[in-house]
């Protein structure tokens, strides 16, 4: 499992180092057609698969009986968000909340926060909707909506519970070194939220 | 400065081997591409490099609690000295300071000094801001900034990994040595980086 | 009694998996079996060196056209390539969602047809005169057939429904070996029989048993978790080699429809089918990962709600029955 997650992670990696234009292209144009087309969206946009990882560990972090949630929230508000994206447009204020979600999701991590189950419930619903409504923008015509919205909510899903299961099974290996590794990584995730998110701010300075 | 144990000195020779020239021109060296340049960035400034394989080299030499404390600070710390170079604060003499944190590193290593923890955690800390702000600097410049981020970030702990990963082998007499050996070669490396960045050595 | 829970725990775990996947799949089921969007341009010697080009299946995209080697001179609908003849990368622009696959025939004025499929996945094929000899043409082949026995696959909704259900009802890891070998020795047995044409079951009446397969599949789940253990429970691999027949028929038909020559109809074949086990293992891998990953988190379904996705599996299924029929 952590060898299918490492493949992950490695592939997507890969994918970004070969073709660093496909990330910002914001359709990910696959042979399968959209369904897969939008299972692998979400997986080239680092905004969003980083907190979706950081978002698993905190919630193994809690415990399976509250980390199961989770893998029930998240999707569902994922769908809900891509459903709404076909009425709504993104809201203006999506990147600036996109990063700071990924600042927070890894700070929390990185202090191994316990949180009450609402407010977990409450974060996963958040980043769903959000994402849900940022992968549902800019699609071209010929996309079938539907199909699209599927894939991408059978990728949150998918990566939402193996990561989650995961990350449950690597804290219950031997070794107090095994919370400190996961923590370390909401550390860098939160540094990186951190910097992007001044980036955020800074760039109309630079600009100007 | 102290004598090298012997076997430091074909380590230094070999370190001495890696490319130096990209070091000096760490800011603003072309167009940083995402992903890629991100993970390249620590590894092709040598200074940087060996100063971050001291971090986790110095953790794993003090044990408990700096090993457990360092990998989730850093990161942090590393944020806010990038923020102070998104902001564009001036600060001064950053290789100068990013070669000296170097040089300290290797020689509390190869010394084996044991300071207090908050002494260790403000070398590294110094050390986190002037690597997080030279990093800063090259963010707005990245073609997709959060993946320029991610690649250094990942760079970056992987080094500390290799770092922790050596110091695993002081629980053995003649690892501790080996241990001790390597912060010499990373304190000659930040020397010649300092006298270099200086201007003594051209 | 313990095998008993387990096997309850199994299945509600397995269910749970089942029940979001299939809501996930819901919108994106097709009322009609999917099918390959084929474009096929024939080109025809008709002096050395000079071809005659046309639409035989026209693009359901009209943006589509082939490019050819640079050597060969395109104003449709002639082909002039002078006296090295058409050898060298063909390809297609236009490739994309609403067009994945093109192939390019060539009948030459001595000598059998050839065929070059270009998909999405691969881009370019390399015509040659002697496909026999040439190592770089079969490699060639390879990948063609390959990819697409892996696109088929996964872009076959209802197999892989019926895959889901097999490993829905199998309850170890060495019966789940055993019934995946079972249903991939089926199909690949019937893919070969009907691609060399020994035998021909019509479309439309062969998707709808295809169909009626998974219905059959979500039966046995639901029978399975009122504690009857049927044949089906018992000796999942004999339910999944017969039906494997089945849906090798049905791999067969989207084989067949891109218009191989028979030259190289053998060894197509046998890529196209790895392909398809490629695909395969692959769903049966992210099956079982979220499975354990469902066991790690603790996350079954509620009692209540653990018949649920086998009464979907069969509706869907029955859907598409009547859709078919």
């Amino acid at each position: 499992m952590r060898t299918k997650a490492r493949l992950l992670a490695a592939a997507t990696v890969a994918a970004a180092l070969a073709a660093p234009t496909a990330a910002h292209a914001h359709l990910v144009d696959t042979r399968l057609g959209d369904f897969y087309g939008g299972a692998l969206h979400p997986l080239t946009e680092l905004d969003q698969l980083l907190p979706w990882v950081a978002l698993a560990a905190l919630a193994a972090f809690q415990g399976a009986r509250r980390a199961r949630w989770v893998i029930v929230a998240f999707p569902l508000a994922l769908l809900a968000g891509g459903a709404a994206a076909l009425l709504l447009p993104a809201p203006p204020f999506g990147p600036i909340l996109g990063i700071g979600l990924v600042a927070a999701t890894g700070l929390a991590l990185a202090a191994a926060a316990r949180l009450p189950l609402p407010v977990l419930i409450g974060l996963s619903t958040v980043m769903g909707l959000l994402h849900g409504l940022q992968n549902g923008q800019g699609l071209p015509a010929s996309t079938d909506r539907l199909l699209f919205l599927a894939g991408a909510t059978a990728a949150g899903y998918a990566v939402m519970t193996l990561a989650t299961g995961g990350a449950l099974a690597f804290l219950r290996g031997v070794g107090g070194w095994r919370p400190i590794a996961l923590r370390a990584t909401g550390s860098w995730v939160a540094a990186v939220g951190i910097m992007v998110l001044g980036l955020q701010f800074a760039a109309p300075a630079t600009a100007g | 400065m102290t004598v090298p144990s012997k076997p430091s000195l074909p380590l230094a020779a070999l370190l001495s081997l890696i490319p130096l020239a990209p070091a000096l021109a760490h800011t603003g060296s072309g167009v940083a591409v995402g992903l890629q340049s991100g993970l390249l960035h620590p590894i092709t400034g040598p200074d940087h490099l060996v100063a971050m394989v001291a971090v986790g080299l110095w953790g794993a030499q003090l044990g408990a609690p700096a090993i457990w404390v360092l990998p989730i600070t850093f990161p942090l710390v590393m944020a806010i000295g990038g923020l102070i170079g998104l902001a564009g604060v001036p600060l001064p003499l950053v290789e100068p300071v990013v070669a000296l944190s170097g040089l300290a590193l290797g020689l509390l290593i190869a010394l084996h000094v044991r300071p207090p923890l908050w002494v260790a955690a403000v070398v590294v800390g110094v050390f986190a801001i002037f690597h997080g702000y030279a990093h800063g600097r090259e963010l707005p410049g990245a073609a997709d900034p959060t993946a320029y981020a991610v690649g250094f970030v990942v760079a970056t702990g992987l080094l500390h990994l290799v770092g922790i990963l050596i110091g695993v082998m002081v629980a053995w007499p003649a690892g501790a040595r080996l241990v001790r050996a390597c912060g010499a070669a990373i304190g000659c490396v930040g020397l010649y980086f300092l006298l270099a960045s200086v201007g003594v050595l051209s | 009694m313990t095998t008993v829970t387990e096997l309850r725990i199994r299945l509600r775990l397995a269910l749970l998996a089942v029940v979001t996947l299939v809501g996930v799949l819901l919108p994106a089921l097709p009322a009609a079996p999917h099918e390959a969007s084929m474009a096929v341009i024939t080109l025809r010697e008709i002096a050395p060196g000079r071809y005659l080009g046309q639409w035989t299946m026209p693009p359901a995209d009209p943006t589509l056209q082939p490019i050819f080697p640079a050597h060969c001179r395109w104003e449709p609908p002639e082909l002039v390539c002078g006296e090295r003849g058409l050898i060298g990368r063909l390809s297609f622009m236009g490739l994309g969602s609403t067009q994945s696959v093109a192939t390019i025939r060539v009948i030459p004025r001595d000598g059998p047809m050839q065929a070059y499929t270009v998909s999405a996945a691969k881009p370019t094929a390399m015509a040659a005169r002697d496909p026999g000899t040439d190592l770089a043409v079969w490699l060639d082949l390879a990948e063609t057939y390959v990819n697409l026995g892996i696109d088929h696959i996964l872009r076959g909704i209802d197999h892989l429904l019926f895959v889901l259900g097999l490993i829905w009802l199998t309850s170890s890891g060495w019966m789940l070996v055993r019934t995946i070998t079972a249903f991939t020795v089926g199909h690949s047995i019937s893919l070969a029989a009907a691609t060399f044409g020994w035998v021909g079951i019509p479309e439309k009446p062969l998707n709808a048993a295809i169909a009626l397969s998974i219905v059959f599949v979500g039966v046995e789940i639901v029978k399975l978790q009122r504690g009857e253990i049927g044949l089906t429970a018992r000796y999942p691999w004999i339910v999944a080699f017969a039906f494997g027949l089945l849906h090798g028929l049905g791999f067969a038909t989207a084989l067949t429809n891109l218009g191989i020559p028979q030259a190289t109809l053998p060894i197509a074949l046998l890529f196209f089918n790895i392909g398809v086990e490629i695909g395969q293992l692959a769903f049966v891998f992210a099956v079982l990962a979220l499975i354990w990953a469902h066991r790690q988190a603790r996350a079954v379904l509620p009692r209540w709600g653990a018949a649920l996705p086998a009464y979907a599996i069969g509706s869907i299924a029955a859907f598409w029955f009547l859709a078919r029929v």
